[in-house]
């Protein structure tokens, strides 16, 4: 998944897409385009909760850098 | 004795010390309760003895300072009621209530020799320690600050501050790695000291060490257990207590113990108490998350599909209006195609008899014109005849006119012929030949 976005921010616009269709905003035109860009939303939200994206030889590479300098 | 040199009294250095030592001990023939610090404890694992190094001070002035002793009888008594009641061992830079014998050795000099120490003064004093720091944390207005940080929505990537070897650290980690849910949390260990005086340089000094590394992570974990209840007071050192109060992401606690709260937990922004709870803690904001977005997942579903629905059932509703619209428009249409065709057929058959009508009309016009026409004409000639009748010359030679021929050249003019010339004269009934006597051609013409 090439979007940055993160997962704050992606369940966030998960909600609003939510609420609007619970308030029937949304047309049946639009329903398919908010039903795809939910669908990848959740896909985010659900592989933060499951991936690792830290490395620890990466921090302490970091952190000597930061201790050298 | 002393003896006489040279006039003077000259005693022996062990003579002055025994004469000091009885002074003393008949000066101070009891034992006295003394309030001090122990500066530094001096404890000698090998023989079990401690040599401690007594303060008085005020701030930073020592006002009194005096050499202990403390043999490993009274020390292993005095640091098990120190353990029972203080949780926490004899150590340097406390506050205590001793009894002592002051005494005087040949060889050592002045000391003071430790009988006991007083565990509930230094109690006290502890929680004297545990209050100013609260007092001054609250005074600074800090006392609240990491509670008061947002807490990341998903605490994924936790610095935890533990011992690899602790058995916190291994509880908490069980519960992290094998969570059934497959939640995916990122941790690194930064290793301290988590008891004991030293503790507190430590701790502080990995917590800087994160501070350098702050965007990797969301939280921080302070994990210790196994350890018992002992030497958790270095917690409610103010200056570790402060940085945890001041520090920029949130500071999560699992020292596991039973009494009192330590004040590095309670500016904690969250106290877990065992490291069990606080991986739980951590797991219990992933469900946060993750229901909520299996509601959000569920809800849209529904909703998508009670749309679809619906639209479903209007557009199948407007086919049908429209296929009755239709059939009905139809009918109409055929019925109005059926009266135009008529309607056409007659106006057609009435315009054709108007046209044949016009026709046979002009027709009519048209014949009687070229009747008259015809009878004008014929008139006409009868009138042309009777006027070339009238010009035949015959005729006119029966009217007694007769034509003049010269040669065959018919004669209109005097000038034509000359005297003597043969004419012909044709008349009615024949010709007269005659010969030209004289021409007289009429004058004033």
């Amino acid at each position: 998944m090439s979007e940055t976005i993160n997962y704050t921010e992606a369940f966030e616009e998960l909600q609003i897409i939510v609420n609007e269709l619970e308030k029937a905003e949304v047309s049946i035109d639009e329903l398919s385009e908010k039903v795809k860009r939910a669908a990848v939303l959740i896909k985010i939200c659900k592989s933060k909760l499951i991936a690792t994206e830290e490395d620890v030889n990466e921090i302490l590479k970091n952190l000597n850098s930061e201790i050298a300098s | 004795m002393s003896e006489i040199i040279n006039d003077r009294k000259v005693f022996s250095l062990r003579e002055v010390s025994l004469s000091i030592q009885k002074t003393i001990s008949e000066r101070y023939q009891s034992s006295y309760w003394i309030k001090t610090e122990i500066n530094k404890l001096n404890y000698y694992p090998h023989s079990g003895h401690c040599y401690p190094d007594l303060l008085e001070k005020e701030g930073s002035t020592i006002l009194a300072q005096f050499r202990a002793n403390l043999w490993k009888s009274d020390y292993q008594k005095i640091n098990s009621k120190f353990i029972k009641i203080l949780k926490e061992p004899l150590k340097d830079g406390i506050s205590v209530l001793l009894c002592a014998y002051i005494q005087y050795d040949q060889v050592h000099g002045l000391s003071l020799r430790i009988i006991d120490i007083d565990p509930f003064f230094s109690l006290g004093e502890l929680e004297k320690e545990k209050q100013n720091s609260i007092i001054k944390l609250k005074e600074e207005g800090i006392f609240n600050n990491n509670k008061l940080l947002k807490f990341p929505f998903l605490p994924k990537r936790i610095a935890i501050i533990s011992v690899e070897t602790s058995k916190g650290f291994s509880d908490f980690k069980k519960v992290i790695d094998s969570n059934p849910w497959n939640y995916k949390f990122f941790y690194m260990l930064f290793p301290s000291l988590l008891q004991g005086e030293k503790s507190v340089e430590s701790i502080v000094n990995q917590l800087n060490n994160i501070k350098k590394l702050l965007p990797h992570f969301d939280a921080v974990a302070i994990i210790r257990g196994g350890g018992g209840e002992v030497g958790l007071s270095s917690y409610n050192n103010y200056q570790l207590a402060k940085e945890i109060a001041l520090f920029p992401i949130p500071i999560i606690s699992g020292i596991g113990h039973s009494t009192n709260e330590t004040v590095s937990e309670m500016v904690s922004f969250y106290n877990a108490i065992t490291p069990t709870e606080l991986a739980d803690f951590l797991i219990q904001k992933f469900h946060n998350f993750s229901i909520p977005l299996k509601n959000a997942e569920d809800r849209i579903i529904e909703i998508s599909n009670r749309m679809l629905t619906s639209e479903n059932q209007n557009f199948e509703n407007l086919i049908k209006q429209f296929k009755f619209s239709y059939s009905y428009m139809l009918k109409g249409g055929y019925e109005n195609i059926n009266l135009l065709t008529v309607n056409i057929a007659k106006s057609s058959k009435n315009k054709f008899q108007q046209e044949k009508s016009k026709i046979l009309q002009i027709y009519e016009n048209l014949k009687r014109l070229c009747i008259n026409y015809q009878n004008i004409n014929i008139m006409k000639l009868l009138s042309i005849e009777k006027n070339i009748d009238l010009l035949n010359p015959e005729n006119i030679l029966k009217r007694g006119y007769s034509i003049l021929l010269k040669n065959g050249k018919l004669i209109n003019k005097t000038s034509e012929i000359s005297e003597y010339d043969i004419i012909t004269n044709i008349v009615a009934d024949g010709e007269i030949i005659s010969k030209v006597k004289k021409i007289k051609k009429n004058t004033g013409e």
